[in-house]
């Protein structure tokens, strides 16, 4: 009778405990009409600068909402801590007072396992409806995309029953099968009739999600096998630390391109006669220049530095001397030196090989064709609604990566190997608004670490009708001739280009 | 009884044994510094694990105060890093070194050396019954390489251009070329030093412990009277025996192409300012293909020590037999062998053919079944059992938490078509912090709870103990659960600041509830070291087997002698988890100990319907073992 009361009060006390800490959250989540003032004036800690990147825009109830709710569980933690400083520290002195101490840490022990439990189930249902609500799901903006959203609400789905079921037990027993004096454990050491079983339950849960999983891979990796519609294919390239694009011209074909092409006017190296000669007689230039100042470095050049040194001396300028100093250093310890003539061998070997391409005919002509005269360089990716596209990722520099969220689409893109992502767009841009808000625009960012403006590396993706992106194409440059004199002029964007997929396989001369 | 054994042989076992003498006149060099006794070694590694731990932690926290307040200026952070944090703010540069070094230190100094270089040089030779390892003066060297590796990773921090700020994964070319980020000059050249000093250290350890559990187990030590912490160990050494000359590999071609001109990962490069490098027909991928070879069974290289722990913690401390031994082997082995094959899993959108990502995808899933296996005998032993909570024996529990939480979200990334999306986002990050990260950490903490009696002959103190335990465990999901969602959101990793982008900005109060729980994280591991640093001096003095347990090491005395055991090493009887028999007294029933006539396992009778099993499958695991050990000849008498 006695032990029956004391858990159903111990119990009522766990409740209690639960439904205040539970009232806490429910009534700041039900404070929503809260005014501007009063919230910067509660979060001091946010920093003004916080929502500068839509200063017209008003806080969101949203917005509210989940801070008031991240400051009711902070509360709430603060809380908890207290209570089980407090339950230990009773245990600590009941212990001095009575000498045995083991059984009550256990108890307070065995009963924070039933409340995290409880608390943590509760926590993990809030976060799974709070924080649930704002992730990408069932909202694909691209073919595939559904099949993805299925096969990931299908492991959530199973993935979530057996959170629950072996937190639940883990928890439970660890609650109900806590030391008691005089109690002897069951001996039980195996039973290999249930190992059998949970094997095999797993192996087939697991069965059934690799097999669907390959099922998704195949559909998403081998998209266009199975595609009778409209192709296009665009360039996609990217450098520390932005992307661009690139479309055929009015010829429908992209022309060729190679790292070694590229020069301040011609940024993604393309096959073009003019501006290749023009960067040979560059590097020729900077050839002459770097030796030139090989010849001068321990004469004209050390002395210049020694100047400016005693300049910034003279002035004070710690920092320049300090910057002065280091170049001295590099002159007299050979650093320089060595930098420059790297600079001339890297420059040679580039001349040489250049001219190796355009000395053999065959490479020659197949190389430098006119289809690299009407390319379309731009600064962001439009898509037209509904056909298969087909990004064809170059790098000019280190490993980057696609990532498209809402399309659910991510390709590494990789120096020296080309990599290409094909989907379907199925919701165009003014879609998207109408769902996610005026602002949003759709973007492919950076998703590999690549250096200093890893975090702002991004390119707006716009998807609109065929017509539209027509449209934008026609305003846009090509990238060596005016649109008048494109080299031929079949309808752009049409089926034709399904050809330069070919084509793009082959980019990447050496 | 071993007891009387014991003092029985004590003379004899004081003059006939060699190391008998040497504890008598050690000086402080060769007792505290260069000793080559495996129970000083692996203090050494625990202090210097616990050290780069506080350093690892104290990193994190410091990204992740330009995580959630982006805008804000500290001025604590100039005073501590100097041109780094001018005015308060932390350098984008720097940030990317920070989380560099992090993921370093916690995955390979922390995690690998600190819980596997621990435990492995405090347990095995303790448990399988042996004087010290097979080879001291290697062990020795074992520790000294660690501890070199980490100064050298340390004095990076000291370069000018910053230390190495390409990943934990130091992917080329952004780690080969100086030009494409600061930290890729002088800092890589050190990182990658430091690492090839760890692999040469965790070579000379893992030969060192497979000798030791296949040579020198004491009388009556068989492969399968092994206490499952050692099993976890043994395969764990054969892991990183096979796994790091990998790492070895890739990381000596990674010298040559940046040092040497060589093109093993370099080809078609324009970089800005430099102009179009000569590299040609490397390939990046190949240096991913090899880092991964290494990186993944790294993961389990961390992971099983602390499944082993876990696995001995619970069975002492619930007093009973662990859940199906032979399962919990075979599991062990499972994983170790499949954890080989599942390496392409991290690049499923490295632009690898898709038909290869199939297969790893298949083989990836797979390995989740031995986990499920363990987690459901985890699970069966607690089944009524009698659990008393110690510190460790909560933090063995909570390593059971993780282990779901975070190896369920592996499903997830296993699977080709959803890694497409959740490839290098939070997602992922969550997942591994969750599995490998909080509940290897645990495992270590449950470790260094239950075994510091005999590491220091004093006790910590368990109310300390029981609270680090729960905020530690709070605090951590609390920190990595969320990422779970920012990461279903679209959230990328390693980004230095997500105030420049709306979409990703909404998560900022989330980002600043993850800091502050991180926060209470960093606060309870005070109480930790407190605790520790405490009870070595101050601490009460611990009995010989404080815990009931059953294995061998608490048949040694609390002081620690050179050789372990006064007399004759103790022969062992019966497997390590023979607790709460129903034919004995007392509820544990310690391997060394003769005991009655009792039989090696407690058969129930036929109609006890707890204990029913079904015994062909019974002969056939002892088949197994029994071949097991004639294959490498080792049964002992």
């Amino acid at each position: 009778m006695n032990t029956i009361l004391k858990l159903t009060l111990k119990f009522t006390l766990a409740v209690v405990i639960i439904f205040s800490a539970a009232t806490l959250i429910s009534d700041s989540v039900d404070i929503q009409g809260i005014s501007t003032e009063h919230l910067s004036a509660e979060k001091p800690w946010v920093g003004a600068d916080e929502y500068q990147y839509d200063p017209g825009q008003t806080v969101t109830p949203e917005k509210t909402l989940s801070s008031k709710v991240n400051w009711a569980i902070l509360v709430f933690v603060v809380l908890m801590v207290l209570v089980l400083a407090n339950a230990f520290d009773i245990s600590k002195y009941t212990a001095k007072i009575t000498g045995r101490e083991t059984v009550n840490q256990n108890n307070v022990n065995k009963w924070i396992m039933l409340f995290f439990m409880i608390a943590g189930f509760a926590a993990v249902i809030w976060e799974y409806q709070t924080h649930g609500a704002m992730i990408l799901l069932n909202d694909s903006s691209s073919a595939h995309g559904v099949d993805y959203d299925s096969m990931f609400t299908i492991t959530l789905v199973l993935t979530t029953i057996v959170f629950f079921i072996t937190q639940a037990l883990l928890f439970y027993f660890s609650f109900r099968y806590a030391h008691q004096d005089g109690r002897k454990a069951l001996y039980y050491s195996h039973n290999n009739r249930l190992e059998v079983v949970w094997t095999f339950i797993p192996a087939v849960v697991l069965t059934v999600l690799v097999l669907r999983g390959h099922q998704t891979w195949k559909s998403v990796v081998y998209a266009e096998d199975n595609y009778n519609g409209k192709m296009h294919s665009i360039e996609v390239f990217a450098y520390q630390f932005g992307w661009k694009a690139r479309y055929a011209g009015d010829d429908g074909i992209m022309g060729n391109v190679d790292y070694k092409f590229i020069s301040g006017k011609n940024e993604l190296g393309l096959a073009y006669k003019p501006e290749v000669d023009s960067l040979v007689v560059d590097l020729k230039k900077q050839i002459a220049a770097d030796e030139a100042s090989i010849k001068n470095l321990n004469t004209t050049i050390l002395d210049g530095l020694m100047a400016d040194f005693t300049a910034a001396e003279n002035l004070r300028d710690y920092k320049n001397m300090e910057s002065v100093q280091k170049e001295i250093d590099a002159v007299k310890n050979g650093d320089r030196l060595d930098e420059l003539k790297a600079s001339i061998k890297r420059k040679t070997k580039q001349i040489e090989r250049i001219l190796a391409i355009q000395n053999d005919k065959k490479l020659f002509a197949s190389t430098f064709t006119s289809a690299a005269m009407d390319d379309i360089i731009t600064q962001e990716i439009h898509l037209a609604k509904d056909s298969l596209v087909t990004l064809n990722f170059r790098s000019k520099d280190i490993i980057h990566s696609a990532w498209l969220p809402h399309f659910r689409a991510q390709m590494n893109v990789v120096p020296g190997m080309p990599t290409k992502f094909t989907f379907r767009p199925t919701k165009s841009t003014e879609e998207a608004k109408k769902e996610r808000g005026e602002e949003f625009e759709y973007y492919l960012y950076c998703n590999k670490i690549c250096g200093v403006s890893h975090y702002n590396m991004k390119i707006k993706v716009v998807v609109e009708s065929q017509e539209k992106v027509n449209e934008w194409l026609k305003s846009q440059q090509p990238a060596f001739i005016k649109r008048e004199m494109a080299p031929v002029a079949p309808a752009i964007m049409n089926d034709t280009l399904k050809t330069s997929t070919d084509t793009i396989q082959k980019m990447v001369v050496r | 009884m071993s007891t009387a054994t014991i003092n029985d042989s004590h003379a004899v076992g004081h003059h006939g044994d060699a190391h008998g003498h040497d504890h008598h006149h050690q000086s402080f060099i060769t007792k505290y510094i260069f000793s080559t006794d495996h129970k000083m070694i692996s203090k050494q590694y625990l202090i210097t694990g616990i050290i780069m731990g506080c350093l690892g932690m104290g990193m994190s926290l410091l990204f992740r105060l330009q995580l959630a307040w982006p805008d804000e200026t500290f001025p604590f952070l100039e005073t501590l890093l100097g041109k780094w944090a001018k005015g308060g703010k932390l350098d984008p540069n720097y940030y990317m070194a920070l989380v560099t070094i992090h993921g370093t230190i916690m995955v390979f100094y922390v995690l690998t050396a600190g819980l596997s270089g621990t435990f492995s040089n405090l347990l095995i030779p303790l448990q399988v019954g042996a004087r010290d390892m097979a080879s001291p003066f290697m062990n020795m060297l074992s520790y000294w390489f660690f501890f070199l590796s980490s100064v050298v990773l340390m004095s990076s921090f000291l370069v000018e251009t910053g230390p190495a700020s390409s990943g934990w994964t130091v992917y080329p070319p952004l780690s080969a070329l100086e030009k494409a980020m600061p930290g890729s000059g002088m800092g890589t050249t050190l990182w990658l030093v430091a690492i090839i000093l760890f692999i040469v250290s965790a070579l000379l350890g893992g030969i060192n412990y497979i000798t030791t559990v296949l040579n020198m187990r004491t009388k009556g030590m068989s492969m399968n009277r092994l206490p499952l912490t050692i099993w976890a160990f043994f395969l764990t050494a054969v892991l990183g025996l096979l796994s790091f000359p990998v790492l070895l590999g890739a990381g000596l071609l990674l010298i040559f192409d940046r040092s040497f001109g060589t093109s093993f990962y370099l080809s078609d490069i324009h970089l800005n300012g430099v102009g179009a490098l000569s590299n040609s027909g490397g390939s990046p991928v190949l240096y991913q293909h090899l880092f991964w070879f290494l990186g993944h069974p790294e993961v389990y290289i961390i992971l099983m020590p602390a499944l082993g722990i876990s696995s001995e913690v619970i069975s002492t401390n619930a007093r009973k037999p662990i859940f199906g031994y032979t399962a919990m082997v075979i599991s062990l082995l499972g994983i170790s062998f499949l954890s080989f094959i599942v390496w392409g899993h991290h690049m499923f959108i490295t632009g690898m053919n898709p038909f290869l990502g199939t297969m790893f995808m298949y083989v990836t899933l797979i390995i989740a079944v031995p986990s499920a296996v363990k987690t459901f005998n985890y699970l069966a032993t607690l089944w009524k059992g009698n659990i008393r909570f110690t510190p460790a024996m909560l933090f063995a529990i909570g390593l059971v938490s993780m282990f779901i939480s975070g190896g369920l979200t592996g499903i997830y990334l296993g699977n080709a078509a959803l890694d497409i999306q959740l490839h290098d986002s939070y997602f992922v990050v969550a997942h591994f912090h969750l599995v490998m990260g909080s509940a290897s950490i645990f495992g270590m903490f449950a470790g260094i709870y239950h075994w510091f009696p005999k590491m220091y002959g004093r006790m910590m103190n368990k109310t300390l103990g029981s609270l680090h335990f729960w905020l530690t465990f709070i605090s951590a999901y609390l920190v990595f659960f969320p990422m779970h969602f920012m990461g279903l959101a679209g959230v990328p990793r390693r980004y230095y600041q997500f105030s420049l982008i709306p979409e990703f900005n909404i998560w900022m109060d989330v980002n600043i509830f993850i800091t502050l729980a991180a926060i209470l994280g960093g606060i309870a591991q005070l109480l930790f070291l407190y605790n520790f640093f405490n009870s070595i001096f101050r601490g009460p003095k611990a009995s010989k087997n404080p815990w009931e347990s059953n294995t061998l090491e608490w048949s040694t005395e609390t002081k620690h002698i050179h050789g372990n055991w006064e007399g004759d090493i103790p022969t062992v009887y019966r497997g390590p988890h023979e607790y709460s028999r129903p034919d004995r007294e007392l509820d544990y029933f310690p391997q060394y100990e003769i005991g009655d006539g009792e039989p090696e396992h407690y058969h129930a009778p036929a109609t006890a319907p707890d204990t029913s099993y079904d015994g062909k499958k019974e002969k056939a695991t002892t088949v197994f073992f029994s071949s097991f050990a004639h294959l490498f000849s080792l049964r002992r008498a």
